[in-house]
């Protein structure tokens, strides 16, 4: 009882230097142009202009990626000649079009704010506009890189078309913000809905084709992807011995490091993530040039709070078995890894619960984004979705941690 | 299609190698004493001062009917028709130039008799019925091996690049007609312009004699390299204005015919839309056009001596509407890659075109040039929905040829003596320079690179062609073509640092 208690006061004094270390970040430094647009203490305003039919036509063929050219006003000032277009997987819609800002489309040197690429997120699958949001900025807070996030009223030739999260793009920006280099290889998990046996990090053979663009889609490098590494990590998840596989996983993941990745995303009860109901989704991996070492980041969180009893190894140990993650699989037969998960659960819930930390958020951006939410007449939801589901996530930072805390120490008597 | 293509293959080398097809490919054998040369597996030599004089004989013959009837740039193609009448690519109502130089009766072999049914092989398999029915068979296929700058993605390189069959013939001696199909997918390359396979499908209507009447698909008719047959070029690839600028194919009605001994001609025609140049997958291209073309050769009673120079100029008007929601302006690609380096804009309103060409032709050697000029109407084509200045492209070239081996500038290169027979074919020199750009006429905002900009941000492309054209006898011919251009634009230049780049291809082309 009383090591369990140290364990927790060392818990809370990690969190507290991490919250520190996270607040001395550059990105919190005026240095960093893009922080003000991603100031999530005030509800944005975006002003899009452009041709009245390139608008229109953008939202009938939603299902296209075909980019048009417009202006874009944020406060005081000015982005001209920028192209967006539709985006988006199960959230793209026609009546509320996810956008793709992409401010050095057509000039290629241009920045906004530092920025060359915008999200505008829909949030067409979350009545409460704010999983997403909230996800993100809880991976920030468990000091794991992720998408800064504030909220916006997206208004396109003057009119109001709806609240919209602003999201920071996993670019080389991004790489450089937070990895102090963007020299290496990014690619985007790319979920193929048409299959419906997902990729699950099987092995499938020694040909790079089988990897890249599909399901490892290049965002960087794209004319020399080099599946032919990732051909190697995923041999290696698969193929290489128990005895030496820790060993020779080493060059390609830092497993302690994805374990805490895997740890956060399941606290906050991600359906669509590393191992999600459809197979793993939702993330990107990076390695530096000149290594072998992959990271995963977190991406597109909008299914996260699914429900306060999501059980930790949902996926893992239940759920249809060719949706299995494998590299996870394999990872949790190692005492160690299954500790640094189950720890990680423990954290998360400790860093939720300090101080009703994420009660206190939900009410916090409710207030601020209600009145936007409200008027927003584009969105797929009523108002009264829109409250049920706020509703949902003050009873999910009320009683997940406990929950997860109950979970965990099942898996640890068992 | 692999089939198709080594059975062709096979056929151009056995043709290359003289057999067993020599007596029907056989250009230059003597007709008295070839049958019995031929029997005995030996060809005949001539005297070389013989060979001369014949050569003289034959070239004022044919410099005296120089110029096809049609007019355009057939020459060559003539001595033949006095007698007989001409295929549909070959007479007068033609405007894509794929005309081959008939034989001489010498070089036809026939089956049957001269009235009635018969069946011959002179440039063509022919089928006739007297002069009631005639019907060509015609093959065309260019096969090439290509490379450009490290990292393109599309280009293979083997290319089997176009492969086309056909019939061509009359009806009466007064209706003729001629249906091409393209066979393989690479001219239809459906991620970069797609066009219909069918290519020149049409009847032309020989009843009055300076009016003639030509329906179905076919050529616009403007620019001079666009018209010039594709088996017929100095190079591999058309220049870019030709490419990308001016119309070819589409559906309608024309009138043509000529004056003054063929002095001047004519050709004027409305079509459905604005060919197949201006459409793609994505882009709708032009709606109803109006295209008019007028080439002359005024001085050919004081260039005696210098060869002939025809002059020619067109132009063509065309509804633009934006109906589609992508873009329906011009595109600006590269030559070989055909990387874009200009987007399409916006537009509505009319396609304006214009061109000039002088097409210069003395002895061995020729000259050509061109000068082409498009300007789009962009009616509501702003962020606002406000007019903008027109879209313009523009492009021009100079061209040249040197015939190493002596013979006469013809299109296409007749060899004085083939490839494994007495000769080595004709040996060919060929360059061309040329530019293309696109931009605004005018705007005063800062000019943008975006498809609504009022001041569009200026592209061009500079080439510079080098090639050498082999004719190893009328059907087979090989052409080297070496291509450098350069984007200027370094953010829109397919190779890092904006810099000039080379591109490589070797043509096998074998006609029938």
């Amino acid at each position: 009882m009383r090591a369990k208690s140290l364990r927790r006061a060392g818990l809370v004094v990690a969190i507290t230097v991490q919250s520190l270390l996270t607040l001395a970040r550059p990105e919190a430094q005026s240095g960093d142009a893009a922080a003000a647009i991603f100031d999530d203490s005030v509800v944005h305003d975006i002003r899009l202009t452009m041709s009245s039919r390139d608008w229109d036509s953008l939202r009938e063929h939603f299902t296209e990626n075909t980019r048009y050219p417009a202006d874009l006003r944020w406060r005081d000032q000015t982005v001209r000649n920028i192209a967006i277009r539709s985006r988006g997987t199960g959230s793209r819609n026609g009546t509320k079009p996810g956008l793709k800002v992409d401010i050095n489309y057509y000039t290629a040197d241009q920045r906004f704010l530092g920025l060359k690429n915008l999200i505008l997120r829909n949030n067409t699958q979350d009545a409460s506009n704010m999983r997403e949001f909230l996800a993100m900025k809880f991976f920030r807070r468990m000091n794991l890189a992720a998408s800064r996030e504030s909220f916006a009223r997206l208004y396109v030739n003057s009119t109001y078309m709806g609240l919209y999260t602003i999201v920071e793009d996993l670019d080389k920006d991004f790489l450089e913000k937070n990895r102090g280099e963007n020299d290496g290889y990014l690619y985007e998990y790319d979920f193929d809905e048409s299959n419906r046996i997902p990729y699950a990090f099987q092995y499938l053979g020694t040909d790079p084709a089988k990897y890249v663009p599909q399901p490892f889609k290049a965002q960087t490098h794209e004319s020399d992807p080099r599946g032919d590494v990732i051909e190697r990590f995923i041999w290696t998840v698969n193929e290489a011995g128990a005895a030496s596989w820790r060993q020779q996983m080493d060059e390609y993941l830092d497993l302690g490091k994805f374990m805490r990745h895997l740890g956060i995303e399941n606290f906050l009860a991600e359906e669509d993530g590393i191992t999600g109901d459809y197979g793993p989704n939702n993330f990107y991996i990076y390695r530096a040039e000149n290594k072998n070492l992959f990271s995963f980041i977190p991406w597109d969180k909008s299914n996260t709070f699914w429900e306060t009893s999501y059980w930790i190894f949902r996926n893992i140990r239940n759920g249809e078995p060719d949706h299995r993650n494998q590299l996870v699989l394999r990872a949790l037969t190692y005492d160690d890894l299954r500790d640094a998960y189950l720890n990680t659960l423990l954290e998360s819930a400790d860093s939720a619960e300090q101080e009703g930390w994420l009660e206190a958020r939900v009410a916090e951006f409710y207030d601020l984004i209600k009145a936007a939410a409200t008027s927003d007449t584009t969105k797929p939801f009523t108002n009264d979705q829109f409250e049920a589901a706020i509703g949902d996530l003050r009873t999910f930072a009320r009683e997940r941690g406990g929950v997860v805390r109950g979970m965990v120490a099942d898996e640890r008597n068992r | 299609m692999l089939k198709t293509v080594a059975a062709a293959a096979s056929l151009a080398f056995a043709l290359t190698l003289g057999v067993p097809c020599a007596a029907a490919a056989d250009s230059s054998a003597d007709a008295q004493t070839g049958t019995q040369a031929e029997k005995s597996g030996k060809k005949p030599k001539k005297d070389k001062k013989d060979k001369k004089k014949d050569d003289k004989a034959k070239n004022d013959k044919k410099a005296k009917s120089k110029k096809s009837k049609d007019g355009q740039q057939t020459n060559g193609a003539q001595a033949a028709q006095e007698a007989e009448p001409p295929s549909p690519d070959e007479g007068r109502f033609a405007t894509d130039i794929d005309a081959e130089p008939e034989p001489t009766p010498a070089e036809q072999v026939e089956t049957g008799g001269k009235s009635g049914v018969r069946v011959s092989w002179k440039q063509h398999p022919s089928f006739r019925v007297g002069s009631v029915f005639r019907i060509d068979l015609q093959a065309k296929f260019q096969e090439d091996i290509h490379s450009s700058y490290v990292g393109e993605p599309d280009l293979e390189r083997a290319e089997l690049h176009r492969n086309r069959l056909g019939v061509q013939g009359n009806l009466f001696k007064r209706i003729e007609y001629e249906v091409e199909r393209e066979l393989t997918e690479k001219e239809l390359d459906a991620g970069k312009t797609p066009k219909s396979p069918w290519k020149d499908v049409y009847v032309n209507l020989d009843f009055v004699k300076n009016a003639q009447v030509k329906l179905g698909k076919f050529k616009i008719p403007f620019g001079l390299d666009q018209l010039t047959g594709v088996t017929h070029n100095d190079f591999v690839y058309r220049s870019l204005g030709a490419i990308y600028l001016s119309p070819s194919r589409d559906i309608g009605g024309m009138v043509h015919g000529s004056f003054l001994k063929h002095g001047l001609q004519y050709w004027t025609g409305v079509f459905q839309h604005d060919g197949d140049n201006a459409r793609s997958s994505k882009i709708a291209g032009g709606d109803e056009t109006f295209a008019g073309r007028v080439t002359g050769t005024p001085f050919r009673a004081v260039m005696q001596g210098l060869g002939e120079i025809e002059l020619g100029s067109a132009f063509t008007i065309s509804r633009l509407s934006d109906d589609s929601f992508r873009p329906n302006g011009l595109r600006g690609r590269t030559v070989m890659t055909q990387h874009v380096f200009y987007e399409p804009v916006y537009v509505k309103g009319n396609r304006r075109r214009w061109e000039a060409d002088v097409d210069w032709t003395v002895g061995p050697a020729s000259a050509r040039a061109e000068y082409t000029w498009v300007s789009d109407d962009r009616q509501q084509q702003g962020i606002g929905d406000n007019d903008l200045p027109n879209a313009r492209a523009r492009s021009w070239y100079v061209s040249g040829t040197w015939l190493l081996t002596g013979e006469r500038k013809t299109r296409p290169v007749k060899a004085e003596e083939n490839f494994l027979q007495g000769g080595w074919g004709a040996l060919e020199l060929a360059a061309r320079v040329e530019r293309i750009w696109f931009d605004s006429a005018g705007g005063a905002d800062d000019p943008f690179r975006n498809p609504r900009a009022e001041t569009i941000f200026p592209e061009t492309n500079r080439a510079l062609t080098l090639g050498v054209n082999w004719t190893l006898n009328r059907f087979v011919k090989l052409q080297f073509n070496g291509i450098r251009e350069h984007v200027e634009d370094a953010e829109r230049n397919p190779v890092q640092n904006g810099a000039a780049f080379w591109s490589r291809v070797v043509r096998l082309q074998f006609v029938l």
